[in-house]
């Protein structure tokens, strides 16, 4: 697919055709409240954001992103803080040496639900929305191009990136470079890769600064997009009571603290 | 009507002693095709980007003489005026994908825009512009999976569909295997012959020599020749600055030295080579022993 730099599942669904806006609302909501919010609030957030993920019909795809990467994360966590985390009186369990106490384990519970809220209500953004959408609108509302263009092309050449150091590591190795000893070898083999690599982006970079010039990127005109991204009375509604939710769940936690 | 027209024009990049262009003119007729050669380091490069406006307005430097190009002169016009005139194509090609869009077809329609096309007129001429370069296949494929050459006929749409007056290529071929450059080459011929102005950088002679209405030869910064091909593909000065030549001149040359080419004028291509030979009279193989 010719996505494939990106997380986006082009498929159709409620959540796919929300304006792009919307979504970052959503996820901006989640977080602010999970963070800020009355401490409760976190785990019932995050069982709202995997709902969400079911609207947006790309469950498949989040299940690989929750087990390849939300969950190892979370269990580090969990089990970091619930085991590791001194002082609490009421012990469960012990581990070894160490005694797990019941406070951790719900500061640990608690530290996981919002760290789940964040990634996976990022997660659902960028499954359901199509990247050069989510520029085109926010272009569209302000935010500056060079900035949209630094955000997206980085993410595009990152890959880039890496495949061309492994070359450069690759022909270091074969002309007898050692990459593979010890750490401070290794860190010594990698000096010879900074140039090539630090070189080559910088006239690289001056190219693309004169490709993109000359397809008129900084032409004074305005701007206009390929696509063309809906923005209904329906998003607008969403997003209105987004922030209502997110500064009612700050009132919340003013009044009841 | 001249298009192109520089007059005595010298450039020095910033922080250089020596200019890279040194009283350089050159005038271009509407619709004209002109390949520019040169070894490495001749300038070819800054004369394409002073064609194109990059040079003084993007690499700064010491720039005098006068640029116009288009009706547009270097000293008062700026950068985004000059583009939309004048696309310039070089020779990387994966430098040359904008890294912003996704698919092809968002690759293209980016410089559309930048410059403010309404949308449906865009879609219109990005569909067009592949049509014409034959990538309409690739429109939804990103554009890093693409191979050189398709990489490079893109960087081409891309500006072709910004419909300049002025086309520059710096040796948009040199980093692509044969299949790609012939398709780079191909696209290029077809926009020459639909009578676009076309400033071809090139390595490639027997190429230009069948294509190019006319040839500049550039040396240390100077033009040494300017001429039809085969009167600055075959000079002898070519010879002496150590140009690539043609390998169908160099034979025809070695020939004449022993009386085996008798016409005037040495051949570029291999079908001038061939008539050529076929006119010498007594050229047969048992004849060239004697004349030994
Ligand atoms: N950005 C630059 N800064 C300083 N000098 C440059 C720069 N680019 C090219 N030059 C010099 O200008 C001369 C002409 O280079 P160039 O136009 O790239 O030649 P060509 O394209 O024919 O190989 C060379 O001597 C080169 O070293
Ligand atoms: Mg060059």
């Amino acid at each position: 697919m010719s996505l494939n730099r990106s997380f986006f599942v082009p498929i159709d669904s409620p959540l796919h055709r929300l304006n792009p806006l919307t979504k970052l609302t959503f996820v901006f909501a989640m977080i602010i409240s999970a963070f800020l919010s009355v401490p409760d609030m976190a785990p019932a957030l995050a069982v709202l954001v995997l709902l969400t993920g079911f609207i947006g019909k790309v469950q498949r795809q989040y299940r690989t992103v929750l087990l390849k990467l939300i969950l190892p994360a979370i269990l580090f966590m969990f089990v970091m803080q619930s085991v590791f985390l001194p002082g609490g009186e009421t012990i469960l369990i012990q581990v070894g040496r160490f005694d797990v106490a019941r406070e951790n384990v719900r500061a640990a519970f608690l530290t996981v639900s919002r760290v789940f809220v964040m990634v996976s209500s990022f997660a659902i953004l960028l499954l359901t929305t199509h990247p050069s959408k989510l520029m085109a609108d926010l272009t569209r509302r302000g935010l500056p191009p060079q900035l949209a263009y630094v955000i997206i092309s980085t993410l595009q050449i990152l890959p880039q990136m890496q495949a061309k150091a492994q070359t450069i590591l690759s022909a270091q190795r074969s002309r007898g470079l050692d990459t593979e000893s010890t750490f401070l070898k290794r860190v010594r083999a990698i000096v010879p890769l900074v140039g090539p690599l630090v070189f080559g982006s910088l006239v690289e970079v001056e190219e693309r600064a004169i490709a993109i010039e000359a397809r008129g990127f900084t032409s004074p005109r305005a701007k206009t997009f390929l696509y063309e991204v809906p923005d209904t009375r329906a998003d607008r509604l969403i997003r209105w009571t987004l922030v209502i939710f997110t500064l009612l769940s700050l009132a919340a936690r003013i009044w009841l603290s | 009507m001249a298009i192109v027209n520089l007059h005595n024009v010298t450039y020095k990049y910033p922080l250089t002693e020596t200019p890279a262009l040194q009283n350089v003119n050159l005038r271009v007729k509407e619709g004209e095709f002109v390949a520019i050669i040169g070894r490495n380091g001749a300038g070819k490069s800054t004369l394409c980007y002073t064609l194109a406006g990059f040079v003084p307005h993007f690499f700064k430097g010491e720039l005098t003489g006068s640029v116009e190009v288009a009706g547009m002169d270097a000293s008062k016009s700026h950068l985004h005026e000059w583009v939309l005139n004048v696309g310039l194509v070089f020779q990387n090609p994966f430098n040359q994908i904008s890294g912003a869009k996704y698919t092809v077809f968002e690759e293209i329609a980016f410089g559309l825009e930048n410059i403010g096309v309404p949308r449906d007129e865009m879609k219109v001429r990005v569909e067009e512009a592949m049509r014409l370069t034959g990538i309409s296949d690739l429109a939804d494929r990103s554009p890093y999976s693409l191979s050189g050459g398709q990489q490079q006929r893109v960087a081409l749409t891309s500006i072709l569909v910004m419909q300049p007056k002025v086309l520059v290529l710096d040796e948009p071929t040199s980093q692509l295997d044969p299949i790609g450059a012939r398709e780079v080459f191909g696209v290029i011929r077809t926009m020459a012959e639909q009578g676009m102005t076309v400033v071809l950088a090139e390595h490639k002679v027997e190429w230009i020599a069948r294509f190019a209405d006319r040839v500049v030869a550039l040396h240390e910064g100077k033009i040494i020749l300017d001429g039809t091909p085969r009167e600055v593909l075959t000079s002898d000065l070519l010879l002496d600055k150590g140009f690539g030549i043609s390998r169908y001149t160099s034979a025809a040359r070695k020939a004449r030295e022993l009386g085996l080419w008798r016409q005037e004028q040495l051949p570029v291509t291999l079908e001038e080579a061939a008539e050529g030979f076929a006119l010498t009279p007594n050229a047969s193989p048992k004849r060239r022993c004697e004349s030994k």
